[in-house]
């Protein structure tokens, strides 16, 4: 039984929360990479430290872990 | 939403979303409303509408239990809060709710799992009768309908304030959409949604603080800054100027804090509120429901980083030796154009994320707003269906009709909210509102149920006179120090809190104090003067006349006082370190 999503359900509650952090990881780690190799930081505090592509870089990894780790599997 | 809202913009906003922005919020509509529909198969009974199946994990209900707390009150106006009170406004996260949430962990859900009740005003009809039942219920019903209505009335203002939208576009886009996927899925759908949405809005709302004490050069400077800001250190230490209410900025003493808030307001909020009691009686076995509130203690316990430190930083940046901020009150704000004390987060948001975690910090509030409205609306459609419908207008209707009745007062609440935040725009302050909420109907409630599950004597009409004494009084409280002339006020806030130092904010804490004293009095009364339930009446409900089951823990590590000892540790150093 996938966890939290009833009996018979395929997705498990932690997929649906890994695929949507992954999804936003994949959203901003390339717009982090185009601001900060395009030089297009955008005009905020500490925008030198890159934290659009490091965050979409931690972001990518976590939702990664969870997706893989809970994706649905067929029933043996 | 987004796209739409664009062309709903007011002319003073402080930012706006750019495309990437706009991607990531419509990605969060697209998930909680496939969720909705996904679950909708899975909640066809009664138990699975309004309980989950009872199928839900430790983990799953116990961040849920949190989450459903963690509406955009609770952070937009803790960040203010942090901001107009300093480091004292943290009370409402540690003292004001861990040792409440491990009690009902260890102590309380044992009761409410093993006598099977759907509700807390279900388990006081078991142990105290229709009375009580009847008045918990409609007391509970009315105050989520205005707790939903406030939350709204909060992001719209937000939004409004943020990013220029229309208050009334965001106030039925928002719960339309809560509306849809409460509807579909029932306590299932808003469980699934509160864990994803405590995700986020960690995703959303943690770099705040990081970059924060960055900027601020880390902890001890920003405490050194503040001082310096505000001209003494009485904004960064939690009990150290609790001595008396002249000492603090928030106008308060230790026994308020700790009796008012620790002992009463909290226990009150976190043991017998059913919108948080109703997420750890979906939990699969007495186990996870014990541990389900240990857990979110844990999790609690690390939310002052999201809410309290961005108040803390505002308060600490300078400028040329200035301070960068000056933040007022809301009533200020609207004269003069100020940023208002409730800005403190968008504020903090708009200096350090740019596109992409701009639209991921918006999306966070949005997600903050959508579990505590979910929670709300949830919790008042199983209350009206179990305690007033199904147990005063329709006793005897099928299971499916149960489930229509779900559905249908789900989305009648969420209209009777909607016009709720209307009303609340009148209001001067949002917080102010929801502590007096709390303490009309919360602190009488503990005592009854805590009465009613401790104390065997107990009896049906001490029970009910209880708690009807204790919320009569506590109203009468709030008329008399919120009616008549400035000095009036004054007079009565210094009869409530014993001080006439002090500030509203004490006058909360104290009249939840005297209305829970009432109703625990009344009950002992009443109670000695009414004929005693026997022991097997009581089996099941009651201290001393039930056998727990055990849990079928077997390690030191299953058990959930372990794990309660491991956060009351934690719990302890924290209060320590910021004494």
């Amino acid at each position: 039984m996938a966890e939290g999503t009833g009996r018979g359900e395929a997705l498990s509650i932690w997929f649906f929360v890994g695929i949507m952090t992954l999804a936003y990881g994949l959203v901003l780690l390339p717009y982090g990479a185009y601001e900060w190799f395009g030089v297009h930081e955008a005009p905020t505090v500490l925008n030198n430290l890159h934290p659009t592509f490091w965050w979409g870089f931690l972001l990518t990894l976590f939702g990664g872990f969870y997706t893989l780790r809970f994706r649905p599997r067929t029933a043996k | 939403m987004p796209s739409a809202a664009l062309f709903l913009v007011h002319s003073t906003q402080l930012t706006h979303l750019s495309p990437i922005d706009v991607l990531i919020l419509a990605l969060y509509f697209a998930v909680v409303v496939f969720i909705g529909f996904y679950v909708k198969g899975s909640t066809n009974t009664s138990e699975e509408f309004f309980l989950a199946g009872r199928e839900m994990s430790a983990w799953i209900a116990g961040l849920s239990f949190v989450s459903a707390n963690l509406g955009s009150l609770e952070l937009m106006g803790w960040a203010g809060a942090a901001y107009q009170y300093g480091i004292l406004a943290t009370h409402w996260y540690w003292i004001g709710a861990i040792p409440a949430m491990l009690f009902l962990g260890l102590v309380m859900m044992p009761f409410y799992y093993i006598s099977k009740t759907h509700s807390v005003p279900g388990y006081l009809q078991l142990r105290f009768g229709e009375g009580a039942r009847g008045l918990s219920a409609v007391s509970f019903g009315l105050m989520t309908i205005l707790m939903s209505g406030v939350n709204m009335y909060a992001m719209a203002v937000v939004m409004q304030t943020v990013l220029g939208w229309n208050m009334t576009f965001s106030i039925w886009t928002g719960a339309a959409t809560v509306a849809l996927y409460v509807m579909l899925g029932g306590l299932r759908s808003a469980i699934i949604n509160e864990v994803l949405q405590f995700v986020l809005i960690w995703a959303g709302a943690a770099l705040i603080p990081i970059l924060g004490l960055i900027e601020a050069g880390g902890w001890t400077n920003l405490k050194a800054n503040i001082a310096t800001n505000i001209g003494n250190n009485s904004y960064t230490h939690l009990w150290s100027t609790l001595g008396h209410f002249k000492d603090n900025p928030m106008g308060i003493n230790w026994v308020g804090i700790v009796f008012g808030l620790g002992a009463i307001i909290s226990f009150g909020y976190w043991t017998t509120d059913f919108l948080v009691v109703q997420r750890v009686l979906s939990a699969n076995n007495l186990r996870a429901a014990k541990m389900a509130p240990i857990i979110g203690a844990a999790f609690k316990m690390a939310v002052p980083l999201i809410v309290i430190f961005p108040g803390l930083i505002c308060l600490g940046l300078m400028k040329d030796g200035q301070p960068l901020f000056h933040l007022v009150p809301g009533a200020v704000a609207k004269v003069t154009g100020q940023p208002a004390y409730d800005q403190v987060l968008p504020l903090m948001l708009i200096r350090y994320c740019g596109p992409g975690l701009l639209g991921l910090g918006i999306t966070a509030l949005v997600a903050g707003f959508m579990s505590g409205m979910a929670g709300n609306v949830s919790a008042f459609s199983t209350v009206w269906t179990y305690d007033i419908y199904g147990a005063y207008i329709n006793k005897r209707a099928d299971d499916k009709h149960y489930v229509l009745m779900g559905r249908v007062s789900t989305v009648v609440g969420m209209l009777i909210s909607i016009g709720t935040a209307y009303l609340v725009m009148n209001a001067a302050s949002i917080m102010d509102y929801v502590q007096a909420l709390f303490s009309f109907f919360i602190a009488p409630l503990f005592g009854t149920v805590i009465l009613g599950m401790l104390w065997k004597r107990a009896t049906n009409w001490g029970g009910f006179l209880g708690l009807l004494a204790g919320t009569v009084a506590s109203i009468g409280m709030f008329l008399y120090t919120s009616t008549g002339s400035a000095a009036h006020k004054a007079v009565a806030l210094s009869h409530i809190a014993l001080s006439a130092d002090a500030q509203p904010m004490a006058e909360n804490m104290f009249r939840a104090l005297w209305s829970w004293l009432i109703c625990v009095f009344v009950t002992v009364v009443v109670s000695y003067m009414t004929k005693p339930k026997t022991d097997a009446e009581l089996n099941g409900l009651v201290y001393g006349a039930t056998v727990i089951p055990d849990d079928g823990t077997t390690s030191v590590f299953q058990k959930p006082i372990f794990w309660a000892g491991v956060v009351s540790v934690v719990f302890i150093a924290l209060n320590i370190i910021f004494f």
